[in-house]
């Protein structure tokens, strides 16, 4: 298939979906779940194509730059408003691929889980197929302000979703949501403005500015010059850190998700935790630590610390809930500081590798997350739809009552606990060990949440699974359409975990290891900042 | 890659694949589950005995020399071993190419290990047909043995330490799910939770050690750490690449680990509770394989242990052993009397290890694990015929569980160190690394003092145990209630009680079981036989056991020894004399108290074990209350972490929300008087429009009736703002 469409469809396709079901006359409400299930499954099919696509091909070892100056292996390129440079400008590279595959495989299975949604059908897929557009979009854009636009618009959907379909204190958590969100893009805003447009006047060459707003581009500078200077890197790098560690979301940052979640109807939980926390991530591995490396490595003990304090924080909070959605909600902050911790521990003495571990581990983390969170609250669900309650203290017994449903929970949350053989254990010991290399302190504090963590999910389950509870009795075990949604989530729990490198690795860490080394060899021209940069921009 | 690794991979695989069977077709299979375990772990110790065999009799039949006479051979292959990388990133980086390899070694150790798990894993499994055939989780129960015995296989095969940690976690996972195998019962599932939140405590420790040692030396296989740190005379290499004192704590790490899955002080408490499980599980698991790994890896990280770390691990075996036998003599269930004694024996492995005695406590682990697992098979074939785990409510069982009685004696004397028996070989052989460490350091004299004390309390209790069982006449319960209360504490009852409830048959409250009990079907008194002639044979010499030369089995083990272990055999003659004396004075004072009358021993009125237990006093008291440490750990330990996640909860409510709540006040504040300063300075319609915009926002909780508009307007002042101030501030 042509990579320009390939790319274009990626996002397009859901957006078309969007625009077939507003088109659907009243009373086929049925049919709207169908049609909305075929756009999201041709999606996942496009996507499917692409990471197939990207792991087979040998030019995936080329760099994104590189193939889009020259064959355009999966990266198109055109002027979209050339008055400021801004482009129509997507790729995948590893690190975007493996996302975009995610969101299309989550938003499927959410499409599905959506079928018992009663309510103003029309709206709901309509909104839902903009959500997935965007944010695959999010994920493809390599030019700053498309990327940005993708970000914005994904906000509208969320915040009706949750508004509207939510539970009853809905407002105040899309509200809350909405609210949170702009405020980090105002801070990401700030950050892309200052790299497109700062200059230092006084440099000997007349004056250096980018100018440009193209990621891989700015990412080279980055990389090869120290432009800016490290005072303006620790700007810009502040201000994407505090931006995406509200998407993350991260201590202190991170109120907006219990809430969220609790409000929000199952299948967008499901799209909020595995994917709209990845922007987070991703935004942190693409921009914050490429486009600004100096700047990352000053703040990289107190990034590091906010990640430790995230995941231990994370995990307490998840122990003190009484609400299942909650325990998940609060199990997510402390995942995301697994993210945050692996892409801070740099220390880069003697070569990158260990840091590499760390950033490996922080993408894996995205990831399994991404496929143990999806399950979780769509287990969480499954069990409020049956019992009307999410009350951990009311629950028990299921696992009598409802014994596949208690088989794939013990999966999920095993794997989500990090116990090896799951996925989340690979994820969870690659940060770890890079966190060692990093600080020993940081590296035991960050050991030491493995018993928190086995604390909650064990005593979740305890109350939810075992024990006896009458009132429960009579419930049904997983209809086959739930099975059909669990079951991709518990296969690529296992496979993930015991095949890591053939399955993920192989395709995500050669992209990954270029982002490292850029940034290791960005870090290494701490001592250029004040000489001219050698490399001009190039004017398109 | 050698034919011997693609055996023992086959070994550890087939569970494996056993296991996914029998889980997948779980609803088709039914009680088939057992045979497919069964005939799956017979295989697995059919080609772990091949390898074995050509191990020791075709490729290393040095091992069978005496060690003091043993010519190293250099060319000698120590181990067959192959791996893969399983996780290799960075690899393009510069520096050390890292990767996390998986990978199979197998030298002496393993080979021995491998052995005694397929072979107490398979008489566990035929011993489990017939204990388990009522239980509706019959098919279940297998399934899981099956997925434990992968994960055991797993651990000991591995040649690394990340590896090790994988299947450490996974037989911690299968221990969860077996020792909650009765969930409907809270008291079972807290047990479960508490064993796995205990080992990951050890866990800590573990990753700790795994990261120190991988940032420092860049790799986890066994191998290549020990070389990097040890030069070939076994000494601490002064260059190598960890300061001594990060290896010091990557070592204490380590052991704290072993400490969690091995059940040893401070980290002993969870072991008692996880006999929630069924018997068999607390024999296999509990008892022989999955708590010996720690020990196990104490035994593979010797050479990286730097001295002070072995004196903590000597320490802490010790004070393990005597909070162990000072509980078991105390206890009044005889499952639990074989738990702390467990606990016990781990103690003397461990304290054998840190004194230096490789040989000595990996001999006490194989030769324990054939003699407990015997003792607990026992222990269940009596509760099949009892269904009480009293001892009180027993005695006199000999006669009419005469083959359990038989089997159990052995055990017990086995266990309690009995010439000709092979825990008098193992004991012994700890005793005299004990003297071989403590006649070089006077100063350790404490680790000598605690094995002779726990020796001696170990002969006690165990004969104590066995008197009250199977000696005597039957005693019955006093009366119906007690019967009744100590019925509703087990497992089995339990579920025949729900069934009575609704209708199936009423449950059975025998006031006097021990007097109508029935031995056991042959599938369950099998296996004890064999176990039987195990727990006496493996420690046997070459002469018929006499006390001439090192026992065989010793004699192998000592082949795989690392360097740096002590030679033990200068103290065998004290070794034998003391273990001797403990022996007969632990039994002598059993028989003295317990002896049932009649018999020249009988216990006087001076002998009442009650007024000995009044004249220990606190002490006593101490002993029955399990020396305090659940009690303690939920005052220091569980409740303040609780309370700090319930304040940490709160904090996130009202502190942190509350502060994000207050700033999205402050903008809706902002907006009103933005609102205000419209109407005031602005006409008419401007007025109207910014009345309808801002005012609005005055009901209800403010952040919820705030206007986008308002908030996009001022979102974008504020980026025009910190615009500016950045630039203005960086210019």
């Amino acid at each position: 298939m042509n990579d320009e469409l390939l790319l274009t469809s990626l996002w397009l396709v859901p957006l078309i979906g969007a625009g077939v079901v507003l088109l659907m006359p009243r009373g086929t409400e049925r049919l709207m779940k169908y049609v909305a299930t075929a756009f999201t499954a041709a999606a996942f099919a496009l996507s499917l194509y692409a990471l197939f696509v990207y792991a087979i091909d040998a030019r995936a070892a080329i760099p994104l730059a590189e193939r889009a100056a020259s064959d355009g292996f999966l990266v198109i390129r055109h002027d979209w408003i050339p008055a400021f440079r801004i482009q129509y400008y997507l790729g995948l590279d590893g690190i975007s691929v493996g996302l975009v595959a995610m969101t299309s495989l989550v938003s499927l299975l959410a499409c599905v889980a959506s079928w018992p949604i009663e309510k103003q059908v029309r709206g709901y897929y309509a909104l839902f197929l903009l959500l997935a557009a965007s944010v695959t979009g999010v994920f493809l854009a390599l030019d700053l302000v498309l990327f940005y636009v993708f970000f914005e618009v994904l906000l509208l959907p969320m915040y009706f979703l949750i508004a509207v379909w939510g539970g009853e204190d809905r407002e105040y958590a899309a509200i809350k949501f909405l609210l949170y969100t702009l405020l980090g893009s105002a801070f990401i805003l700030v950050a892309i403005l200052i790299l497109f447009f700062w200059s230092p006047g006084d440099a000997a060459a007349g004056g250096f500015s980018a100018g440009t707003f193209d990621m891989m581009r700015l990412a080279e500078v980055a990389a090869t010059t120290g432009y800016y200077g490290r005072w303006i890197q620790n700007w810009v790098f502040a201000l994407f850190l505090v931006g995406f560690l509200v998407k993350l979301p991260s201590f202190p940052f991170h109120t907006w998700l219990p809430d969220a979640h609790v409000e929000a109807p199952t299948p967008i939980s499901m799209i909020l935790a595995a994917v709209l926390l990845k922007i987070g991530g991703y935004g942190l591995i693409r921009l914050a630590w490429p486009l600004a490396p100096l700047g990352a490595l000053d703040w990289s003990y107190v990034v590091a610390a906010v990640g430790v304090f995230s995941i231990l924080y994370g995990a307490l909070a998840a122990m003190a809930q009484s609400d299942f959605k909650k325990l998940v909600a609060y199990s997510s902050v402390s995942h995301m500081g697994y993210v945050t911790l692996g892409m801070s521990a740099m220390n880069l003495a003697g070569g990158a590798g260990y840091y590499a571990y760390g950033v490996n581990g922080a993408m894996y983390m995205m990831l399994t997350h991404g496929v143990t969170s999806a399950a979780m609250f769509f287990l969480v669900g499954v069990v409020y739809d049956r019992s009307g309650t999410r009350d951990l203290d009311r629950l028990g017994g299921l696992n009598d009552v409802m014994p596949v449903y208690g088989a794939v929970s013990y999966v999920i949350f095993f794997g989500s606990m990090g116990l090896p053989g799951l996925c989340g254990f690979v994820a969870e010991v690659l940060v770890v060990l890079a966190a060692f290399h990093y600080s020993v302190a940081m590296g035991i504090l960050a050991a030491s949440a493995v018993v928190l963590t086995a604390g909650y999910v064990l005593w979740m389950i305890q109350r939810v699974f075992l024990g006896r509870n009458e009132a429960w009795r009579g419930l049904s075990d997983l209809s086959p359409r739930e099975i059909v949604v669990a079951a991709p989530l518990v296969v690529l729990t296992v496979l993930m975990g015991v095949f890591p490198q053939p399955l993920v690795l192989s395709w995500l860490s050669p992209s990954v290891d270029r982002v490292v080394a850029d940034v290791a060899a960005g870090t290494g021209q701490a001592d250029a900042r004040d000489e001219p940069p050698t490399v001009v921009t190039e004017s398109r | 890659m050698p034919w011997q690794v693609s055996l023992y991979a086959a070994a550890v695989l087939i569970p494996l694949a056993a296991f996914l069977v029998e889980t997948l077709f779980l609803r088709r299979l039914r009680r088939r589950n057992a045979t497919i375990a069964t005939a799956a772990i017979a295989v697995s110790c059919a080609l772990s005995a091949v390898g074995f065999v050509d191990y020791f009799l075709v490729e290393h039949r040095a091992a069978f020399s005496e060690p003091a006479h043993r010519v190293a051979d250099p060319a000698e292959p120590p181990a067959w071993e192959a791996s893969f990388d399983w996780v290799a990133v960075g690899t393009s980086m510069g520096g050390r190419a890292l990767a996390i390899p998986l990978g199979i070694r197998i030298d002496g150790l393993a080979a021995l290990m491998f052995l005694m798990v397929t072979t107490v894993a398979l008489l566990v499994h035929v011993y489990s047909t017939c204990y388990m055939t009522d239980n509706a989780r019959y098919p279940r129960f297998f399934a899981f043995l099956s997925l434990f015995c992968f994960s055991m296989l797993g651990l000991v095969a591995s040649s690394n330490l990340l590896m090790i940690f994988m299947f450490w976690e996974l037989v911690g996972i299968c221990s969860y799910l077996l020792i909650g195998f009765w969930y409907e019962e809270k008291a079972n599932a807290d047990a479960a939770t508490k064993a796995f939140v205990v080992n990951r405590v050890g866990d800590v420790g573990m990753l700790v050690g795994l990261g120190i040692l991988w940032s420092a030396l860049g790799t986890f296989d066994f191998q290549e750490i020990v070389d990097l740190l040890r030069d070939d005379a076994g000494a601490l290499r002064p260059d190598a690449p960890i300061a001594y004192g990060l290896l010091t704590l990557a070592g204490l790490g380590i052991f704290a680990g072993c400490a969690g899955k091995s059940a040893q002080f401070p980290l002993h408490v969870w072991l008692p509770d996880a006999m929630a499980g069924p018997t068999p599980v607390s024999a296999l698991i509990h008892a022989a394989t999955m708590v010996a790994a720690g020990v196990y890896l104490v035994a593979r990280f010797f050479p990286v242990f730097t001295p002070e770390v072995l004196n903590v691990v000597a320490y802490v075996g010790g004070a393990t052993l005597l909070i162990g036998a000072t509980t078991a003599a105390v206890q009044t269930d005889y499952k639990k009397v074989l738990a702390y004694s467990t606990i016990s024996q781990l103690g003397f492995m461990t304290l054998a290890l840190g004194v230096g005695g490789w040989s000595a406590g990996v001999f006490h682990l194989l030769t324990h694990a054939f003699f407990k697992a015997l003792l607990f098979l026992g222990a269940g074939s009596v509760y099949h015929g009892v269904h009480t785990y009293e001892m009180a409510s027993l005695g006199g069982l000999r006669r009419r569980m005469p083959i359990t009685a038989g089997a159990m004696l052995v055990g017990v004397l086995a266990i309690s160190g009995m010439p000709l028996f092979s825990g008098f070989y193992s004991k012994d052989a700890v005793l005299a690394a004990a003297i071989t460490k403590v006649s070089a350091e006077p100063r350790h004299a404490l680790l000598l003092v605690l094995p002779v004390l726990g020796a001696a309390l170990t002969a006690f209790y165990m004969f104590r145990m066995w008197i009250l069982v199977f000696a005597g006449e039957p005693r019955g319960f006093p009366d119906p209630h007690t019967a009744r209360v100590i019925h509703a504490r087990d497992e089995e009852h339990e579920l025949a009680e729900e069934d009575a409830e609704h209708g199936v048959g009423a449950p059975q409250y025998e006031l006097n079981p021990a007097a109508r009990a029935r031995e056991s079907p042959a599938l369950m008194t099998g296996p004890l036989l064999v176990l039987s002639a195990l727990s006496v044979f493996s420690g046997w010499t070459v002469w018929l056991g006499l006390p001439i030369g090192t026992p065989v089995l010793e004699r192998m083990i000592a082949h795989a020894a690392p360097a740096g272990a002590v030679d033990v055999h200068l103290a065998h003659w004290p070794a034998v004399a003391t273990s001797l004396i403990v022996l007969a004075a632990g039994l002598l004072t059993a028989v003295s108290y317990y002896a049932p009358a009649g018999l020249p021993f009988a216990p006087g009125r001076r002998l009442d074990p009650a007024r000995a237990a009044g004249r220990l006093g606190p002490l006593y008291v101490l002993f029955v209350n399990k020396w305090y440490f659940d009690d303690l750990y939920a005052l220091v330990l569980v409740r303040p972490c609780l309370r700090l996640a319930r304040a940490c909860a709160g904090f996130d409510r009202r502190v942190v929300d509350a502060l994000a709540d207050g700033l999205a006040r402050l903008v809706a504040l902002f907006g009103r008087v933005g609102g205000w300063f419209d109407r005031l300075a602005v006409d008419g319609l401007v007025n109207g429009f910014a009345t309808a915009l801002y005012v609005a926002g005055d009901r209800a909780r403010s952040i919820q009736t705030g206007r986008i508009r308002d908030y996009l307007m001022f979102l974008t002042l504020a980026v025009v703002g910190l615009f500016a101030g950045v630039y203005a501030w960086v210019r």
